[in-house]
């Protein structure tokens, strides 16, 4: 049991990241990741919601008619997303500024609706928890990544809480196209075909 | 009355200054899903243009004479926002397959997925709520400017993705280094292509 539920979370880290290898999800992505501070809270709310809707919806898959059930994985994320939202809102308001519209966009990332459709509707609460918080970490994972690449190259420094926690040396001339959103798609284009050359290069090994 | 201009420059700022694709990543997923063919990424263009108009005045709507004189907006405004749009490509589909049966099989699974396509949420919840986006009049939208910003917005979308679509058809056959093949030269595109955008920052002051 224990060992089964290892084997679903590792999969969203890994083999089945939601952002590398099934490219679902980019748009947050690309657009939060200029800083390691708000790509952590986006982490934190997208686990939330993905663990909390993934364990609901499994719970009552017995009873969704599967006409609708989309409109009703719907409802059921938006509800968790207005959590976040207004929790952020109240506790976090400088990030809130900062997330912005990102917020509220969770309810149609595709990732939340499409671990729902095609993991939560079909496996038990126990299982889709743990694919929920696999997906989440792997989806973190990568944004809070490729955010320490763009602040810390193209800004030269790593800004958390108000205070400078890593800076570049005196001199460093940041290419401030990182920052900015072309930079964001082409370091994507690069990570993503790195990870790719990585997982070729292992299944062949295993091949051979 | 509101000068010309000012629609104009309402226009021109959410199509291109501030593209919704290419300068504020919201949308990516059709933009890198359906990009592969130039038939589908019109009837997705034309589809999302009607899609986000109807979407935009209906949630400017529901704001202004539901939600917000009822005091719901802050907690309501996700679900209900997110339900309407969904009611609403509902709606576009059944008509699609009803009048337009080739159009509905080039769409295929993209029409549904119009509604969880951040973009047509972002814009109905940037109209209909005041003061959301910094870029968004502080006082609101008025249901003129609203439906020009929602053009604007949906134009600036078609324009980026086929755009890009035609570049895409080109990279097919062009040669690309083997480590960048497929969807990493994509983002490369992409961001070049963002690049282009960027420049129009500032234009008019917007």
């Amino acid at each position: 049991m224990m060992k089964e539920w290892l084997r679903v979370f590792k999969a969203g880290l890994s083999i089945d990241n939601p952002l590398t290898v099934l490219m679902i999800g980019l748009c947050a992505t690309l657009a939060v990741s200029s800083q390691v501070e708000g790509s952590l809270f986006m982490g934190f709310a997208v686990i939330f919601v993905l663990g909390m809707s993934n364990a609901l919806i499994a719970a009552l898959r017995k009873v969704i008619p599967s006409q609708v059930r989309i409109p009703i994985f719907i409802v059921i994320i938006a509800s968790f997303v207005t959590v976040v939202d207004l929790f952020m809102k109240a506790f976090f308001p400088p990030i809130y500024a900062v997330l912005g519209i990102w917020i509220p966009l969770i309810v149609v990332n595709c990732i939340i609706l499409g671990r729902a459709e095609a993991f939560a509707y079909h496996n038990t609460v126990w299982l889709s928890i743990a694919d929920g918080l696999g997906m989440g970490a792997g989806f973190s994972l990568v944004l809070v990544g490729l955010a320490f690449i763009r602040e810390f190259f193209g800004a030269g420094k790593i800004e958390f809480m108000g205070a400078t926690v890593l800076r570049m040396p005196e001199g460093y001339a940041a290419p401030t196209i990182l920052m900015m959103f072309p930079g964001a798609f082409i370091l994507f284009g690069f990570v993503v075909a790195i990870v790719r050359a990585l997982s070729n290069r292992s299944t062949a090994r295993k091949a051979a | 009355m509101m000068p010309i201009s000012h629609f104009l420059l309402l226009f021109v700022g959410a199509a291109l200054i501030n593209n919704i694709l290419l300068t504020r990543f919201i949308g990516l997923c059709p933009f890198f899903g359906i990009s592969n063919n130039m038939g589908t990424a019109l009837g997705m263009s034309a589809a999302v243009v009607f899609v986000m108009m109807m979407a935009s005045t209906t949630t400017w709507l529901v704001w202004k004479f539901l939600l917000f004189p009822l005091q719901l907006g802050e907690f309501l405004y996700i679900p209900a926002f997110i339900l309407i749009i969904a009611a609403l490509v509902q709606f576009v589909e059944m008509y699609v397959k009803k009048y337009s049966p080739a159009l509905y099989r080039a769409m295929g699974i993209y029409l549904p997925l119009i509604t969880t396509n951040c973009a047509v949420l972002a814009a109905a919840t940037e109209v209909a709520k005041p003061g959301f986006f910094k870029m968004a009049m502080p006082y609101g939208y008025t249901l003129g400017e609203a439906l020009v910003y929602a053009l604007g917005v949906s134009v600036g979308f078609g324009f980026a993705l086929l755009t890009f679509t035609a570049l895409r058809e080109r990279l097919d056959i062009a040669p690309v280094p083997r480590f960048l093949k497929g969807s990493p030269m994509s983002f490369i595109t992409a961001g070049l292509l963002s690049l282009a955008y960027v420049g129009l920052a500032g234009w008019f002051g917007l």
